[in-house]
């Protein structure tokens, strides 16, 4: 019953998300229609005009039309993107306390989440099990996991007092139950062991260390979708409607699954194509998150795209995906209807057709990472002079006595901490580019440890290695990314051949203005097919609009000078000082889409989960 | 003894943005792949795809070792006969001693260009260049899901890229 409660609330949420993205894809095609009219003939395609939530993450594909913020929040409100999953948390417990002098304990098991202030949210409760020890909570917790944030959980078990029997959970007060232990952990914690469970010890509430053996308790993780089923579909229409003056419709599809109330909600839309009766759009993709079930009932709209965002419905009709694969296998078309006034539909010529229908399986991020798939991280700082002397107090370098960590160190903790958890070695590659090292000579890659070997143990070690540099390697310049890259994507390069479980993580930190835009590029085109990304952070008050170039997001692909193009957008950037001016930390919208690039890489090469 | 040539797996996958003289593409894009005037190949025509055909065509082809470039030719029919969209070449060494080694499935995008040498949408390809002594773990490629059950325990064999055997001036005869 709550899931389905949640089912709606969630649809509630994305038609009010839908509404927002409509609003911001009108006011971009404005603006883009404004600047267009200068260069009518450019590469790329018009604003808006893109297609939307149904295209497949593929390297190959131009999936870069899904960039788009709206369009992001349309996602996440729909509990869609992969990086943000319901998680299912089965929870049982062994050898407890006994605090029940006539029979056993009565416990009962609450979960917290410890937020960034250190506060307790509760996010559910299991039922009371009645004197048992070793209790198997039947009731499951659902918590949203997010990659881009280290998740502290909280599991407190209560004894719940034989008065209080017949109570809801919810209603009782936790003053008045006996307390029989707690543990923590964090989330990714659990997602990263294999078969999904973790097992902790309890311990009293000031922590652990306590000699008492309060018992264990054991968590379990599971996905909370129905399937993983999806399907690429290939549309296209006959005979539509003229609906422009002067040149043929631009038609294009939206597709919205109906709902019980009679509403519906749009789950995605084709491209345009200009000027055709006779349209064939891209495949689209559809997972079993989108449509629901086979048999749940599809509403299709072919429009007329105008720019002025007030598209013309050229007509409609409903078809679940069973009937679109009966479509495919007949090989026939069904015919638009139009609502005419009088209440009537008007049949109309236009037809529809399905040319492909391929059912698929959809792994999820989960999937690969609880099979034993990894992000291996590797980090390289800058150690220009725009800088400043470390030993100054405005130098970006500046190790505060009072421990206020420098951006730097803040950009590695923060992006450190959260991928600690899914490298299983801990073993960190770090280095240093821009300055003078230990041999005297200006490197663009030096290992940041001083010695030959240059991997760290864990984030300390990386920390650690920094401050000791510093000491060590005097600031000098230019600030060229070539190396680095080169020799993070060898390491990546080298591995695929014996090992397809492991994707890279390189974090690089700079203040400043590439000297080698050129060579970065053509390194990144040609990293672009490997199993790496490149996270980007920016320090200091530098212009970093080149940054933003190599950062792909808006559409285009980066090219290399020989024409050259990167498969897939592999770079992530953001400017560090938005970390201050704002409440939410940068860096995860750093690392949000992390498990989308992990994703389109492992799919494009439809390497699966082990064992699935 | 080496041979003197390598048998190249290269799958031309699609193309995005096609258009004669400023026209989208309607249909009938087709791609030539030569590795010389005497060593070339066609894919099949794409029929529904308009100006973003998908041709997913594997194509297996013999390449001598002293190849540089590989050229695509996009190229078009109409009543009127074939016209060329855009042309790419590929420079071996984009997958051949590049990051990850050559026997692996790689994929790669070019950005066409027509006969007046103005930019004209995109080709998508994979290569793989097949090399029977050195095993391969692409997945994709060889079709196998391997449980693998110990993290770093594979089991490989560690090998100098047959390549690397070569006199490194055979390459640029």
């Amino acid at each position: 019953m709550s899931r389905y409660e949640s089912i709606d609330k969630i649809l509630k949420v994305s038609i009010k998300f839908y509404l927002t993205q409509l609003v911001d894809i009108s006011l971009n095609q404005r603006a883009r229609g404004e600047k267009e009219m200068g260069n009518c003939i450019s590469g790329d395609v018009g604003g808006g005009k893109q297609a939307i939530g149904g295209v497949q993450g593929r390297p190959t594909a131009n999936n870069n039309a899904g960039h788009n913020d709206a369009v992001d929040h349309f996602f996440r409100a729909r509990g869609q993107n992969p990086l943000f999953t319901q998680i299912e948390l089965s929870i049982s417990a062994s050898k407890l306390r006994d605090r029940d002098i006539t029979s056993k304990s009565d416990p009962m098991t609450i979960l917290y989440v410890k937020k960034r202030d250190g506060t307790l949210e509760e996010l559910g409760r299991t039922e009371v099990i009645l004197n048992s020890l070793n209790p198997a909570w039947i009731e499951k917790i659902n918590v949203a996991y997010q990659f881009e944030i280290v998740q502290h959980l909280v599991f407190r078990i209560y004894d719940v007092d034989t008065k209080f029997q017949g109570i809801p959970v919810k209603a009782l007060k936790l003053n008045e139950q006996e307390f029989l232990g707690e543990a923590t952990c964090v989330l990714s914690e659990i997602v990263t062991k294999r078969n999904r469970s973790l097992t902790l010890n309890l311990h009293s509430r000031n922590g652990p260390g306590g000699s008492r053996n309060l018992g264990t308790l054991t968590v379990h993780a599971e996905e909370n979708f129905s399937s993983r089923m999806a399907v690429e579909m290939k549309l296209r229409c006959s005979q539509l409607d003229n609906k422009d003056m002067f040149s043929k419709s631009d038609p294009f599809l939206r597709i919205s699954r109906l709902l019980e109330s009679g509403n519906s909600v749009p789950i995605c839309k084709t491209e345009v194509i200009n000027n055709n009766l006779y349209p064939v759009w891209r495949p689209l993709y559809l997972s079993m998150q989108q449509f629901g079930s086979k048999d749940n009932p599809l509403l299709i709209e072919c429009f007329d795209f105008n720019s002025n965002g007030d598209h013309a419905l050229i007509g409609k009709l409903q078809k679940s995906v069973s009937e679109l694969e009966e479509l495919y296998k007949d090989r026939s078309g069904a015919n638009l209807v139009f609502p005419s006034s009088r209440g009537q539909e008007k049949v109309l010529k236009g037809q529809l057709f399905v040319d492909e229908f391929i059912e698929k399986v959809q792994f999820s991020f989960l999937d690969y990472i609880s099979s034993g798939f990894e992000l291996n991280f590797m980090v390289a700082i800058d150690f220009t002079a725009s800088n400043g002397n470390p030993r100054n107090p405005d130098s970006l370098h500046y190790i505060d006595p009072s421990r206020r960590l420098n951006s730097y160190q803040q950009a590695i903790m923060e992006v450190g901490e959260v991928i600690q958890f899914y490298d299983s070695d801990r073993r960190f590659p770090a280095w240093g580019f821009g300055g003078r090292a230990y041999d005297g000579t200006v490197s663009h890659c030096f290992n940041l440890n001083g010695m030959n070997a240059h991997e760290v143990e864990g984030v300390e070690g990386i920390m650690a290695a920094y401050a000791n540099a510093l000491h060590n390697v005097t600031l000098a310049g230019p600030t060229l990314f070539g190396h680095v890259i080169n020799t993070a994507a060898q390491i990546a390069g080298q591995t695929i051949s014996n090992d397809i479980t492991k994707y890279f993580v390189l974090l690089i930190i700079t203040d400043g203005v590439l000297t080698d835009m050129q060579e970065t590029m053509e390194a990144l085109v040609r990293a672009s097919d490997l199993p790496l990304s490149i996270l980007i952070v920016g320090v200091g008050d530098a212009d970093f609009k080149q940054m933003e170039i190599l950062d792909a997001d808006n559409g285009h692909r980066l090219e290399s000078s020989t024409g050259r193009l990167a498969t897939r957008d592999i770079v992530q950037f953001v400017p560090m000082r938005e970390v201050y001016s704002c409440r939410i930390s940068v860096v995860q919208a750093l690392l949000e889409e992390l498990p989308g690039q992990f994703l389109s890489y492992m799919r494009s090469r439809d390497i699966k989960p082990v064992n699935a | 003894m080496e041979s003197k040539s390598r048998t190249l797996e290269i799958t031309i996958l699609s193309g995005e943005d096609l258009r004669i003289d400023n026209k989208s593409v309607k249909k009938n894009a087709f791609v030539d792949v030569s590795i010389d005037p005497f060593n070339c190949k066609t894919t099949k025509m794409d029929g529904e795809g308009g100006s973003n055909p998908s041709w997913n065509d594997k194509l297996v082809m013999d390449m001598p070792m002293q190849t540089r470039f590989i050229t695509l030719a996009v190229k078009c029919k109409a009543s009127s006969g074939e016209k060329t969209v855009g042309l790419a070449r590929i420079p071996v060494t984009d997958f051949i001693g590049g990051y990850s080694p050559e026997t692996c499935l790689q994929f790669l995008s070019y950005r066409l260009r027509d006969p007046k040498g103005l930019k004209n949408g995109i080709i998508n390809v994979s290569v793989r260049v097949k090399e029977p002594l050195h095993a391969c773990s692409s997945q994709a490629a060889a079709g196998l899901g391997i449980p693998i059950d110990g993290r770093n325990d594979f089991g490989v064999v560690t090998g100098i890229p047959i390549w690397s055997g070569y006199p490194s001036n055979s390459f640029f005869r």
